[in-house]
C-alpha cells in the first residue's frame, strides 16, 4: 500500500511540477486563477437560477428529488466524457510508460499511479458543477447539517463509479484492440468508441422518453411523488440513490440508501482494481512493441506517385495528427467534444426545455432574422474558437521543424499547409453541428446555406489566426507531445482574442437599428469577415517574415 | 561550387564561427574537420539556410542562400546531424515527400527509391514508421532522401556516426560515386581517419575559426610544423 501510494504520489509529482515552467507561464498561471473567481460566482448564480426555478415549480407535488436526479445524471455523463480522453492519454498514449513497466510493480498499481492524474481532472470537473449544485438545492430546500454531510460524501465519492466503469471497459476494449495488433486502426477506433458510447447512451435516453407521450405523462408524473426521478433514474441506478438519500437525508430510507450508494461505488472499485490487475498490461505491452507485418512490395509501389508540394505537405500534417496518439487525442477528440455536447443538450432536452428539437424550430420563426443570425454566429465562434489543429500547428514539428527550413519548400507552402489542415478539421465539426442541427431542427435551408457559408469563413479565420499565434511563440522543444498542449496558454488567449473580436462585431451589428433583415445582416458579416480574415493574412505573412527562420535557434 | 565569404555567427554574445571564408569546387569530396563544438554544424545549418547569416555571404552554384534561397536549396542535399526528420511518416511516405518536394519525376523516383534503399538494406521496412527505425536506419533513409534527387551539392553533418561498418562502407562509395560524377561532397567529421580515406580538400576548423585549408599532403606536413595545429591533431586522434 505504502508503495502504491509513493508511486501515486511520484506520478502527480512529475504531472503537475511547475520546475522547468517559465515565470511568464506561471503568472499566466496566477491570472487564471484570478479569473476563475468571477467565472464561478457567475457559475453559482446561474446554476442557482436553474436549481431555483425547478425547485419552485416540482417541488409542490413532492418532485424535488428530479433536479437531484438529473443532476447526478448530467454529472455522471459529463465524467465519462471527460474520462475517457485523459484515461486513454494517461493509461496508453502517454510516452512515459515505458519507463513505469520496468518497475516491480503490480498492474493494478501502476494502473492507480496513471489513474491519479484523470482523476484530479475529475474533481475540478465536479467542483465547477456538482458541488454549487448541491449547495444551491441545500438552500433552497432549507435542509439541516446532515444534508451538507451527506452531500458532502456523495460528492466525494461521484466521479468514482463514471471513471471506474470507463476504465474498465476502456481497458477492455484496449486489451481486444491490441489482439488485432493494427495499431494505426486501433488509435481511430479508441476516438470514435467515445462517440458511440455518448451516442449510445443519448438514444436509450431518447428512446425510453419518447416512447410515452411526453405531455400527458409528465403531468401523471408530476403528480406521484418522485414520480420523475423514477423515469429519468432508470438506467443510472446510483443517481437514484444519491437523489433520495439527499431529498429525505433525516430518514432511515436516507441512510439506507447512502450507505448502498457507498457499497455499490466500492464493489466497483474493487472490479476496477481486478480489472486493471487482469487487463492493464495486456493492453499496454503491445502498444510500444510495433508490430511486424508482412512485408507488401506491391504497397509500397502503389504508393510513388507525383503530387503537388502544398498538397503532400497537407497530407503530411493529416497523418501526423491522426497517427500521433496525443494529437489524435487532443486535437480530433477534442474538436469532437463540443458538437457532442450539443447533441447531447438537444437529445436530452427532448421533452420541452429551451434548447428541445421543436422549440429551437419555433425559436427560429419566432426570433428576428437578424438576431437568429447573430446568435448563431456567436455559438459558431464558441465551437471553432478553441481550434488545436491550428494552435499547435508549428508547435507539433517539435525538434523536427529545422526540416522545412533547409528544403526548398516557400515558409508560405509550409504555413497554409498546416492551415488547411487545421481547417479541415474544424471541418468535421462544423459538419457534425450542421447534420444534427439540419435533421433535429427544422432550420430552413436559406438559413443553414447562410450558416455555414459564415462557418466556413469563420473556421478559416480562427485556422489562419491560431497557426499566426503558434508561430509567434511555438513550444518546439518537447520531449512529449502532451506539451504541446499542457501548460500553453495559446488556447486560452486565442480563444480570448476571438471572443473579443468577434464579440465586438456581433453586439455592434446586434445593437444597431439600420441593419435589419437575414440578407443584410448576413451581407454586413460575411463581408465584416472577409476583411476580418485579410487582416489575419497579412499579419501571418508578417510573423512569417520575422519568426519563421528564428524559432527554432 | 560553393563558395563561403566571411561569414560569422554568434549565439547570445559567443562566437561560433568567425570570419569563415572557403570555396569548394565541382567533383571534390570535402572533408570539414574538427572535434567537438568547433562549429561544423553551425557553419553547415548557415548553408543549407538553416540558420540566418548575420554577416557574410553563402552563394551555391551562384545562387546567394539569403536572396534566392529556394534555388540554392534545390541544388543542396542535406543530411543533418540528428535523424529528426517527420518521425509519423512511414519510410515510403517520406521517400515520396521528399521526391515531390525537389520534383522527382515518378518512374525515376521509382527506380532511384528501389535502388537506394535496397543498397542500405532497409527496402523491406520503407513500410514501416520511421518512429520505428533505429538510429541507423533514420539516417540511411535520409540519405536514400537525399540521393533521390541527385543533389549537385551533398552536404553531410557527421554521416558516419552510428552506421554499421558495411552501411558506412556503402555510404563511402556512394560519396566517391557522386564526386565523380562532377557534384560536391561536402561532410563533416570528428574522425581524422575518415578523411584520410576520403577527402580530396579538408579544412581544419577550430573555435569557429579555419586553422588549416588544404589537399591531404600539405595537411599531414602542416602537422609537423605548426604547433596549434598539432595540439588540434591531438584532439582529433584521441577521439575515438
Ligand atoms: N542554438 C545554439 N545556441 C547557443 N549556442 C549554440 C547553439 N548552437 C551551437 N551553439 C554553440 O556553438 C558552438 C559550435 O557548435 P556546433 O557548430 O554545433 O559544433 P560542432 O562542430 O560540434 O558541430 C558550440 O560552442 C555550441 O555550444
Ligand atoms: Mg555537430
Amino acid at each position: 500500500m505504502n508503495k502504491t501510494w509513493k508511486l501515486v504520489r511520484t506520478i502527480v509529482k512529475m504531472q503537475f511540477s511547475l520546475a522547468g515552467k517559465s515565470t511568464s507561464e506561471q503568472i499566466g498561471y496566477a491570472f487564471l486563477f484570478i479569473f476563475a473567481i468571477p467565472f464561478s460566482i457567475f457559475i453559482f448564480y446561474a446554476i442557482d437560477g436553474i436549481v431555483g426555478g425547478l425547485y419552485n415549480i416540482l417541488e409542490p407535488a413532492g418532485n424535488e428529488s428530479f433536479i437531484l436526479g438529473l443532476l447526478f445524471i448530467s454529472m455522471f455523463v459529463v465524467l465519462i466524457l471527460v474520462s475517457v480522453g485523459s484515461i486513454l492519454s494517461s493509461f496508453y498514449f502517454a510516452e512515459d510508460i515505458e519507463s513505469f513497466l520496468s518497475l516491480p510493480y503490480h498492474p493494478f498499481q501502476i494502473m492507480l499511479g496513471k489513474s491519479a492524474v484523470p482523476f484530479i481532472t475529475l474533481y475540478v470537473t465536479n467542483a465547477a458543477v456538482l458541488a454549487p449544485g448541491l449547495i444551491v438545492f441545500g438552500m433552497h430546500s432549507g435542509s439541516g447539517v446532515l444534508y451538507y454531510i451527506y452531500a458532502l460524501i456523495l460528492w466525494t465519492v461521484t466521479p468514482v463509479l463514471p471513471f471506474v466503469l470507463t476504465a474498465i471497459i476502456v481497458m477492455y476494449g484496449m486489451r481486444f484492440l491490441n489482439l488485432s495488433k493494427n495499431k494505426d486502426r486501433m488509435k481511430i477506433f479508441a476516438g470514435l468508441f467515445t462517440f458511440i458510447f455518448i451516442i449510445g447512451i443519448n438514444i436509450v435516453l431518447r428512446m425510453n422518453n419518447s416512447s410515452t407521450d411526453a405531455g400527458e405523462d409528465l403531468a401523471c408524473l408530476i403528480e406521484e411523488q418522485n414520480g420523475l426521478l423514477n423515469t429519468i433514474t432508470t438506467f443510472f441506478p446510483t443517481a437514484y440513490l444519491h437523489s433520495i438519500t439527499l431529498t429525505d437525508p433525516v430518514s432511515a430510507r436516507g441512510f439506507l440508501f447512502l450507505v448502498l450508494s457507498l457499497i455499490i461505488i466500492a464493489c466497483a472499485f474493487v472490479l476496477y482494481l481486478t480489472a486493471g490487475q487482469k487487463l492493464y498490461f495486456k493492453g499496454v505491452l503491445g502498444l510500444s512493441g510495433g508490430s511486424k507485418k508482412k512485408f507488401d512490395e506491391e504497397k509500397i509501389t502503389k504508393k510513388i506517385k507525383q503530387s503537388n508540394v502544398l498538397f503532400i505537405s497537407w497530407v503530411r500534417e493529416m497523418r501526423t495528427i491522426f497517427r500521433t496518439p496525443t494529437f489524435f487525442t487532443q486535437i480530433i477528440v477534442q474538436s469532437l467534444v463540443f458538437p457532442v455536447l450539443f447533441i447531447v443538450v438537444i437529445l436530452f432536452d427532448s421533452n420541452g426545455g429551451d434548447f428541445s428539437i421543436s422549440s429551437l424550430g419555433s425559436m427560429v420563426e419566432e426570433i428576428e432574422p437578424k438576431r437568429f443570425i447573430l446568435a448563431m454566429t456567436g455559438f459558431t465562434v464558441f465551437a471553432l474558437g478553441i481550434n488545436p489543429a491550428s494552435i499547435s500547428s508549428i508547435s507539433r514539428d517539435g525538434k523536427s521543424w529545422f526540416n522545412h527550413l533547409y528544403m526548398p519548400i516557400k515558409a508560405e507552402t509550409v504555413i497554409m499547409s498546416k492551415v488547411w489542415a487545421a481547417f479541415c478539421i474544424n471541418l468535421l465539426t462544423l459538419l457534425v453541428i450542421g447534420a444534427v442541427a439540419f435533421i433535429f431542427a427544422n432550420i430552413p435551408i436559406g438559413i443553414g446555406v447562410i450558416w455555414f457559408g459564415m462557418s466556413l469563413i469563420i473556421n478559416w479565420i480562427t485556422s489562419v489566426a491560431g497557426t499566426t499565434l503558434d508561430l509567434y511563440t511555438p513550444n518546439l522543444q518537447w520531449t512529449d507531445e502532451r506539451e504541446v498542449f499542457k501548460g500553453r496558454l495559446i488556447g486560452i488567449l486565442a480563444l480570448i482574442i476571438e471572443v473579443v473580436v468577434f464579440g465586438s462585431i456581433i453586439l455592434f451589428l446586434w445593437n444597431v437599428d439600420w441593419l435589419e433583415g437575414l440578407w443584410m445582416t448576413s451581407s454586413i458579416l460575411t463581408a465584416a469577415f472577409i476583411l476580418l480574415s485579410f487582416v489575419c493574412h497579412l499579419i501571418l505573412k508578417k510573423v512569417i517574415r520575422t519568426h519563421y527562420y528564428s524559432i527554432h535557434q | 561550387m560553393i563558395d563561403i565569404q566571411q561569414v560569422t555567427k554568434e549565439f547570445s554574445g559567443k562566437t561560433a564561427v568567425k570570419n569563415l571564408s572557403l570555396t569548394v569546387e565541382d567533383g571534390k569530396i570535402f572533408g570539414f574537420l574538427g572535434p567537438n563544438g568547433a562549429g561544423k554544424s553551425t557553419t553547415i545549418k548557415m548553408i543549407t539556410g538553416i540558420l540566418p547569416i548575420e554577416q557574410g555571404k553563402i552563394t551555391i552554384n551562384g545562387f546567394d542562400i539569403t536572396e534566392h534561397p529556394l534555388e540554392a536549396k534545390k541544388r543542396i542535399g542535406y543530411v543533418p546531424d540528428r535523424s529528426d526528420v517527420f518521425l509519423r511518416l512511414k519510410g515510403i511516405e517520406y521517400l515520396n515527400f521528399i521526391a515531390d518536394v525537389y520534383d522527382v519525376p515518378t518512374d525515376i523516383r521509382k527506380k532511384r527509391i528501389e535502388y537506394y534503399a535496397k543498397s542500405f538494406g532497409i527496402y523491406e521496412s520503407l513500410n514501416d514508421h520511421i518512429l520505428t527505425y533505429s538510429h541507423g536506419m533514420r539516417q540511411k533513409i535520409v540519405i536514400s532522401g537525399v540521393l533521390l534527387h541527385e543533389p549537385e551539392v551533398w552536404i553531410l553533418d557527421e554521416p558516419l556516426t552510428g552506421l554499421d561498418p558495411k552501411s558506412s562502407y556503402t555510404l563511402k562509395e556512394m560519396m566517391r560515386e557522386h564526386a565523380n560524377k562532377g557534384n560536391i561532397v561536402f561532410f563533416s567529421t570528428h574522425v581524422l581517419e575518415v578523411v584520410e580515406q576520403l577527402c580530396d580538400e579538408v579544412a581544419i576548423i577550430n573555435n569557429g575559426h579555419i586553422e588549416f585549408l588544404g589537399n591531404m599532403s600539405e595537411m599531414k606536413q602542416q602537422f609537423q610544423e605548426d604547433d596549434n595545429l598539432e595540439k588540434v591533431f591531438l584532439e582529433l586522434t584521441q577521439n575515438e
